[in-house]
């Protein structure tokens, strides 16, 4: 390890091939790499024996506790006289520097501009252990004298009383000076906040005070600066408070900078990966689009991956649209999949009576996913007939979702249909899935007879035992389990002693939930 | 962990341990704990120094040439062997590798009282650790002869302020980044020479105002905040904040800036519209980069109080945020203590500060205040008093720990004659005592000529 003045030469020959290779080939380049990366053992290997490593800057040297390390005539390319031009006159490295903080004095000494200040650079970058030390130039010091001390013809001592009086001070008060752990902790408090509040942030209530008091283009362009800036790093609260300002000035329009496809497509990424609450905040933030942008809000709404989050981005959608179907018309003959489903799902928030109108020419859509988004649309409008059409739907998932928004709606005039069709043989070759949505129909439409039909599916007679059955007899049971009146359980707890035992099974499986 | 790191916390295991070998016995658990956990830290260190040293100079701890601050924390334990070396008359204290348990222990023992640690810190030879005691005439360290660089800095910062606001005064473009550059030099010179700075915040020009009280409020601004262990980064945030806050003023005619006499209602008016004109020069000089936003808020609430009063009146229940409450206190007391057109006369410094105090929790932050307070000392640099022998001396440098006895240098005798006195501690020499503050303008006495001569006394540093 280097510890003698010959050994600070050569980490000095370091210090400088690794400045030029950064000046040269940039900071990734693999030979300026190598070149810092080897200056960074070298000098960590100094500093674990000696701690510091002191350089003085001259001219056009670089002196070690007096010796020379460094010396350059020529102006151009000389380390030292770039850092002595800027006021730098020494410079310190002590243990603990780490390959970051290295990199960083390197990256500020190497790329600093001829007119840039390095000494600026590198006191902005804050180092822990690197420190140095700068002077300024001298000639100002000349122009500025001794203040000359203006004496008035009173009497100074009769004024002392005057103000003594005038503050009601009474100087034999004693002051504490002493701080106690209270104060102490608050005033950490305090500094904690700061910490916490961005100055962004602050910067903008700020500017939003002042313009209560006064309008000022100047103030106003900065805060559309700012909002550029917090939609860039995802503060939409901030973003939010600028908007809503502004928005009190007619001729000003903050937000006609992000209703753009590419800003709004470009807001992925957020409404993906950003925490929940930031998430929110875009969506609230979103609010502010005016309807032009409803077509790139729609296409970002399909690359929103979490279900709830597209919940919410869609009735932010819906809001902006704000019952215009006009608006999005358009986008039926989208041929995009998302699109389409997106833009029916915020038709059908409308509620408006036109749905049906508007999305008949999707109802056969050869998309069952489309087919699924309009039973979706036309339950908003609560339009049964047209819902109706759908359980006969060739897609299970579109007959499922249309025997869903029936029983939620409570359209009973299907009510004998769908029994029937419980009853029919080919009912038990379909899933499970869709055989509970009937039974679930029933349970939400059925009158006073629906415990004596449910008693019939369940107690039906089959023959050998019919195992296809089977199925049936446990959602009758479990359907009377959830109607659990009086009538239904004394059903269930006559099914338990008959002979079947498929019914005994069902009914006491049943009965444990009720 | 870095020299500052180190020193710190060797003073606090040092601190530790003299304590405890004051209290209990020297086979004590207490004391023998205590004395190996300093000396596995001190043998850590100096694996690393040759040699741990620390020098006691004028108010300062320098441990290995760095200089440790009085901060909130460890200000116990720092204050502690200031005032022991002090007491004991030690200017320094080296120890060199091979220190034992044993040794350490007889050697913080002795701190207890002055006869017993002269006597037998002879008797004992220890081999170890080594003390310099003082001559009376206190050499500045080598390490420490920067009062030039201090003044300089302070003079290149005026100019810069100076012309920064000219500049926008005749709305030509201003350079912003040599006000970034001269605050960032006010913060190094700060953190080598805290009262050296200060003592040139007694320049108060009275035709010059605008721009001394901006460089002083900055000033303050930075040793305030480094006195409540800001970082680096914020230091060069509230001292540019500082530095701007009445920027404001450059778009207010400059018949009512410099009117003699008093406003009118509507003169003031327009005089409180600063807070607001601030914040949209701010923006033109600096843009939005973070120094220039939080410059920003600061130059709006300056002048907004802890209460919830002051101007611009605030929309909501909005508090000035700590920045703010800073450079609220020290605009205060440099506009207090300084003479301009409209106030002749200006207050006392120890009278501006009785102000501040009477005035926390109403106008500023009590918290605050304490620690201005602390900083300042009760008679301030520059304060002119009048002593219990006759004679007449300016403060020259504060007392840690002893706020209302600071170090004074006798200007004037009896006969109020111009004398080259002796400086004298007032926290050591119990015969004098202050009889009263008074105008220094009473004895004809300019406290920025004497520190301009040299920043807080350096080189007439002769304890009587």
């Amino acid at each position: 390890m280097p510890t003698s003045e010959t050994s600070v030469e050569s980490l000095i020959q370091s210090l400088v091939k690794s400045v030029r290779a950064i000046q040269i080939y940039g900071l990734s380049h693999p030979s300026a790499k190598g070149f810092y990366t080897r200056f960074y053992h070298q000098l960590s290997g100094f500093l674990s024996e000696d701690a510091e490593l002191t350089l003085q800057i001259e001219q056009s040297s670089i002196l070690c506790n007096g010796e020379t390390v460094y010396h350059e005539d020529e102006k151009d390319n000389n380390l030292a006289f770039r850092l002595f031009r800027d006021g730098i006159r020494t410079i310190l490295f002590s243990e603990g520097i780490t390959f970051d903080e290295l990199l960083l004095f390197l990256e500020t000494v190497g790329t600093a501009g001829k007119d840039q200040d390095i000494a600026l650079g590198l006191w902005d970058c804050y180092f822990d252990h690197i420190e140095f030390y700068v002077v300024e130039e001298e000639e100002q010091e000349a122009q500025y004298g001794p203040p000359k001390m203006i004496k008035m013809n009173i009497d100074y001592d009769q004024k002392l009383k005057e103000i003594l009086e005038k503050e009601r001070i009474r100087l034999d008060k004693n002051i504490d000076l002493e701080l106690s752990d209270d104060e102490i902790n608050e005033l950490k408090a305090e500094m904690l906040i700061k910490q916490k509040i961005r100055p962004v942030t602050r910067a903008i209530t700020t500017l939003i005070d002042f313009l209560h008091y006064q309008k000022s283009d100047d103030i106003i362009k900065s805060l559309i600066e700012l909002l550029e800036e917090c939609v860039v790093n995802g503060l939409f609260y901030d973003a939010r408070r600028i908007v809503h300002k502004l928005n009190q000035y007619p001729d000003v329009d903050a937000v006609k900078r992000f209703e753009n496809e590419e800003t709004i497509i470009g807001f992925s990424n957020t409404v993906n990966t950003a925490s929940e609450p930031v998430f929110n905040e875009f969506v609230a933030f979103a609010g502010f689009f005016s309807k032009k942008s409803v077509p790139f809000l729609i296409r970002l709404l399909g690359a929103v991956k979490h279900p709830n989050r597209a919940i919410a981005l869609r009735n932010r959608i819906a809001s902006i649209c704000d019952q215009d179907l006009e608006l999005l018309r358009p986008l039926l003959s989208n041929q995009d999949a998302d699109v389409l489903i997106n833009t029916i799902g915020i038709i059908g928030l409308s509620r408006s009576q036109e749905i049906p109108s508007m999305l008949e020419p999707l109802c056969s859509h050869p998309n069952h996913k489309i087919r699924v988004a309009v039973v979706s649309a036309l339950a908003q409008c609560e339009d049964t007939p047209r819902i109706t059409q759908f359980i006969d739907d060739p897609h299970p998932d579109v007959r499922i979702k249309a025997l869903g928004v029936l029983s939620e709606i409570g359209y009973t005039r299907i009510y004998m249909k769908v029994l029937d069709r419980i009853k029919q043989k080919k009912f038990r070759s379909l899933e499970l899935v869709e055989q509970k949505e009937y039974f679930n129909y029933l349970l939400h439409n059925g009158g006073k007879f629906l415990v004596n039909d449910l008693k019939k599916i369940l107690f039906k007679r089959t023959f050998f035992r019919g195992k296809d059955y089977s199925p049936l007899r446990k959602l009758a049971a479990l359907s009377l389990a959830r109607v659990n009146s009086k009538d239904a359980r004394q059903v269930l707890l006559a099914g338990i002693g008959r002979r079947n035992r498929d019914i005994r099974q069902a009914c006491e499986q049943a009965l444990k939930k009720t | 962990m870095s020299t500052y790191e180190s020193g710190t916390t060797f003073v606090s295991l040092f601190y530790a341990l003299i304590k405890a070998a004051q209290v209990y016995d020297l086979g004590n658990d207490v004391v023998q704990h205590g004395a190996q956990r300093f000396v596995h830290f001190l043998n850590t260190l100096l694996n690393l120094y040759s040699h741990i040293e620390i020098i006691r100079y004028r108010d300062y701890i320098f441990f290995n040439k760095q200089r440790l601050r009085f901060q909130i924390d460890g200000y116990a334990s720092l204050q502690f062997l200031h005032e022991r070396m002090k007491h004991l008359k030690i200017r320094n204290l080296v120890f060199k590798p091979g220190v034992e348990k044993e040794e350490i222990i007889i050697f913080a023992s002795l701190f207890k009282d002055e006869d017993s640690f002269l006597k037998e810190y002879d008797r004992k030879k220890f081999h170890h650790v080594c003390v310099e005691f003082s001559t009376g005439d206190e050499e500045i360290p080598e390490f420490l002869r920067d009062s030039e660089r201090i003044k300089r800095t302070y003079f290149k910062a005026l100019a810069v302020t100076k012309n920064l606001l000219q500049n926008l005064w005749t709305r030509q473009p201003a350079n912003v980044s040599s006000s970034r550059r001269i605050v960032y030099n006010l913060i190094d010179s700060l953190s080598h020479d805290e009262f050296g700075l200060l003592a040139l915040t007694t320049i108060k020009n009275f035709d010059e105002y605008t721009y001394n009280h901006s460089l002083n409020v900055g000033v303050f601004s930075l040793a305030l905040g480094q006195r409540i262990g800001l970082s680096k980064k914020d230091l060069a945030q509230v001292g540019t904040a500082g530095l701007l806050h009445d920027i404001g003023k450059v778009s207010i005619d400059k018949d009512i800036i410099y009117k003699d006499g008093k406003l009118t209602e509507n003169e003031w008016e327009a005089v409180k519209l600063h807070s607001q004109f601030g914040v949209e020069q701010i923006l033109q000089t600096r843009g939005l980069d973070e120094t220039g936003l939080v410059s920003m808020a600061v130059c709006y609430q300056h002048h907004w109080n802890v209460d919830g009063t002051g101007y611009p009146r605030r929309k909501g229940t909005e508090k000035p945020f700590l920045f703010s409450k800073i450079v609220r206190i020290c605009d205060s007391y440099d506009a207090m203590t300084t003479a301009r057109v409209y106030q002749p006369i200006p207050y006392l410094p120890h009278i501006a500060l009785r102000v501040l105090w009477q005035l926390r929790h109403i106008c500023f932050d009590p918290v605050l205040v304490k620690v201005f307070i602390q900083l300042s000392g009760l008679y301030p640099l520059g304060s002119c008093l009048e002593m219990s022998t006759g004679d007449v001396a300016l403060v020259l440098r504060q007392n840690p720990g002893h706020f209302s006895l600071p170090i004074v240098k006798i200007v004037l005798d009896k006969n109020q004659g111009p004398i080259e006195g002796p400086t004298i501690d007032l926290s050591v020499d119990k015969h004098v005592y202050i009889k009263k503050p008074v105008y220094p303008q009473k004895y004809d006495i300019n406290p920025a000529e004497f520190f301009m001569k040299s920043p807080a006394g350096d080189s007439e540093v002769k304890i009587a």
